[in-house]
């Protein structure tokens, strides 16, 4: 727990008080020697004139118009608004511009609901929310100083913008330039400090009054979790955070009700049941569908009432990775498919296209000819235009909008009217075929996965049938991957909604360790066994999300796959030189990590964590990851670095 | 995200090589390569970023075919090597003698190719 100090009492006019009356005592004792003062000779010491009644009266009396003590404070205000909303976690880098809410929550709002998280950099605390929305399927807040903390933020409020999550963040300014103390608080101050973040945020506000912060971090609230879910932003007037409450009995607090998800309109829904019942080969892909627990259930049902294949793009928990109609390593079926239903899409055009990385890049259709696309969600409602996270336009057939999970109930219900006893047979006919190619697919992994098993550096799918060895019974979540690390999913029984929440959203690196500890945050108290596979170069973006873990005591087990680089870059660098014709040798300059190898375990030692590594010989691993999991079942993070090949 | 994508498509890729090879040698037609310094070349050029040290194979901006006791014709691996078909970037002679294509090609056809399954339990859960 963090330390408490009594220190309420220290303001700089009580300090000057216990100035003077030092100064007083001084005149009768001779000049005090502090303990930690530097040595100075008797003979060089200047003898500062001693402070009159007058100044001492200056100093230490406060005049009738300047109070001294306070009952309540707006702070106090913010933290019961707060409250009602069920806010769990308010994740923090502490700053003098919030300093006001800072302390309400802990001594108004007993640091319950919410309970400060404390986090070393901003981009942490906000991945952490990041992680935790994702898994507990609601917001928790985030609050940090209105310039310079908001932009070491914005990174990780990026990534939650385009990974379409729900999260409260909050900023602290001085709006008003005459409260505004000399230095800093100029320097941090903004008049528009949302301006920093409103490309990649859904609504944002700074409220002028008690009144307002109420409405609108009730509103912000509402936006956020409003499908297209996404991070709000307000911004915290210092004074109103800090300045006693006026006239309490104007206040209330606004009643939030949540939206009721938009349902796609029932006879577009019919429209498309009836193409797809039709269709001789029709395809589900999927990519943000699943935001409860019934988004996974509601897909199966659509797929085994069509009996179709599903391509999930494992933007969540959508689809089983066993469930016999999951074709997702089966990428050739978009080219077989007559109709194909894209569900909560991120990338549709990039889903369905073949695009070539070379001098001149080209493109060309996935789909065969005359395919029909149908599109069902609710991405393209709101969209802004700077950044472009939108992607390329695809042209589609019949274009619903609504929220995927909301809708497929209804869909699947008018595919359900559509199917009698000849489209019956036909479709279980199709979905025997489709299970056995599930089947096949399934074991090619595990051949493929049989290739350098006693491999140094280890190969990734040692790595991952490794862990799954020791992490297959117990009640399981996997928050993070490293780019294009797919092991688990081609190999592990995914088959529970929490047990995977999708990745960065907006493949910013920085995103995995901190945004996993904000999974495994929410995991915690129901009692899952957090891990995450992440990258070395991703890990050392925020390494300090670490001791965040150690200091509030979450479990996550944390794979470092260790290649020493940033691998994709590397890659690219190859390819550049290659295509030159010139030094291949030489393009490890600026891409990897090494000469000298960075010591992940030490490195976590440091932060509080159980470090175990780096480990080279695959026979070393097993042991390793069994003395890491008894640390993470003690209640703590472990880090386990696996120096791997490259994919 | 395209994780699934694009190990998925790995399909795609080694079909189309295969496909580029239908007319080509058969391994047994290449050339006498020094499978020692295709290793140190493997290496050296960078193939194992892509195709993995032990020829397991992995991912670029697609996946990356696995290496390690490949079927592929000479032919066909020589071609790949020169005029890829998809991202793989083309070595030319100035970075890859031919000479240095058949020795990385003795080396990637002297790794030991894919186990049988049932005797790693591991990847039986």
């Amino acid at each position: 727990m963090p330390k408490r100090r009594n220190s309420a009492q220290s303001s700089r006019r009580n300090f000057l008080k216990g100035a003077g009356l030092a100064g007083a005592a001084a005149v009768a004792a001779g000049p005090p020697v502090a303990a930690d003062a530097f040595p100075v000779a008797p003979q060089q010491r200047s003898k500062a004139a001693l402070p009159g009644p007058r100044q001492i009266a200056a100093e230490t009396m406060a005049p009738a118009d300047d109070p001294v003590n306070q009952t309540s404070s707006g702070g106090d205000y913010m933290v019961d608004v707060l409250k009602s909303l069920d806010i769990e976690y308010l994740a923090i880098n502490c700053a003098s511009s919030y300093r006001g809410l800072h302390e309400a929550v802990i001594n108004h709002g007993g640091n319950k609901k919410p309970e400060i998280i404390t986090c070393v950099h901003e981009d942490i605390a906000a991945h952490i929310a990041q992680g935790y929305a994702k898994i507990e399927g609601k917001p928790m807040a985030m609050a940090c100083h209105g310039v310079v903390g908001l932009q070491h933020a914005t990174m990780g409020i990026y990534n939650t913008w385009c990974d379409r999550v729900p999260s409260l963040i909050f900023g602290g300014n001085i709006m008003e330039a005459d409260k505004r103390a000399p230095g800093a608080e100029w320097l941090h101050a903004g008049v528009d400090i949302g301006q920093l973040v409103r490309e990649f945020t859904k609504w944002d506000d700074q409220p002028v009054s008690l009144t307002h912060f109420g409405e609108s971090t009730v509103r912000a609230y509402k936006i956020a979790t409003t499908p297209p879910m996404g991070p709000v932003f307000l911004a915290l007037d210092g004074e109103l955070q800090e300045n006693p409450i006026r006239d309490p009995q104007s206040l209330r607090i606004p009643k939030f009700e949540p939206v009721v998800p938009p349902v796609g309109d029932a006879a577009a829904l019919a429209e498309a049941a009836k193409m797809l019942v039709a269709a001789k080969n029709p395809l589900i892909i999927c990519d943000r569908v699943a935001r409860t627990p019934a988004g996974m259930t509601n897909l199966v049902e659509l797929a085994e009432t069509l009996q179709c294949g599903v391509i999930d793009n494992a933007g969540r928990m959508n689809f089983p990775s066993r469930h016999p109609l999951n074709q997702s390593f089966r990428r050739s079926m978009i080219g077989q498919a007559d109709v194909i239903l894209a569900i909560e899409m991120n990338d549709l055009w990039g889903t369905l296209t073949h695009f070539r990385d070379r001098i001149v890049r080209t493109s060309h259709p996935a789909t065969k000819p005359g395919a029909k696309i149908i599109t069902l969600g609710v991405r393209d409602l709101f969209l802004k235009s700077n950044y472009q996270d939108f992607g390329r336009w695809q042209d589609v057939d019949l274009d619903i909008a609504g929220d995927g999970e909301a809708s497929l109930p209804v869909l699947t219900e008018a595919v359900r009217r559509l199917i009698d006893d000849e489209t019956k047979a036909a479709f279980a006919d199709r979905g025997q075929k489709l299970a056995k190619a599930h089947l096949a697919m399934v074991e090619q992994s595990k051949v493929d996965a049989t290739i350098g098993w006693d491999a140094s550096p280890i190969t990734t799918a040692r790595m991952c049938a490794e862990v799954y060895n020791q992490i297959k019974d117990e009640d399981w979540s996997v928050v993070g991957t490293s780019i294009r690390l797919s092991w688990m999913h081609r190999l592990w029984d995914f088959k529970k909604p929490h047990q995977w929440n999708g990745n960065s959203g907006g493949a910013g690196i920085g995103y995995n360790l901190p945004a996993s500890i904000g999974a495994a945050l929410a995991n915690k108290k129901h009692g899952r066994f957090t891990l995450s596979f992440g990258g070395d170069g991703d890990f050392m973006f925020s390494p300090g999300a670490v001791w965040t873990a150690a200091h509030h005591q979450i479990p996550i087990l944390y794979i470092i796959q260790n290649n020493r680089a940033y691998h994709q870059e590397y890659m690219y660098l190859v390819a550049m030189a290659a295509r030159h014709g010139r030094n291949v040798e030489m393009m490890d300059i600026g891409t990897t990590l090494k000469d000298p190898n960075i010591n992940y375990a030490e490195v976590t030692r440091g932060l509080g964590g159980h470090g175990e590594g780096p480990i080279t010989d695959p026979k070393d691993l097993a042991p390793a990851l069994t003395r890491a999991i008894a640390a993470v079942k003690a209640g703590g993070p472990a880090v386990v670095d696996v120096v791997t090949d490259p994919r | 995200m395209k994780i699934l994508k694009t190990l998925a498509v790995k399909v795609l890729a080694v079909a189309a090589i295969g496909a580029a090879a239908l007319t080509a040698a058969t391994a047994q037609d290449a050339p006498n390569g020094d499978a020692a310094n295709g290793k140190r070349l493997y290496l050296a050029d960078r193939c194992f970023t892509c195709h993995g040290r032990v020829g397991e194979g992995g991912a670029y901006n697609t996946p990356a075919p696995i290496l390690a006791h490949t079927a592929l014709p000479f032919q066909g691996f020589e071609g790949q090597i020169r005029n890829p078909v998809n991202d793989m970037p083309a070595f030319p002679p100035a970075l890859l003698s031919d000479k240095d294509i058949a020795d990385i090609y003795a080396f990637v056809r002297s790794l030991p190719g894919p186990g049988s399954p049932k005797d790693f339990p591991l990847l039986n859960n």
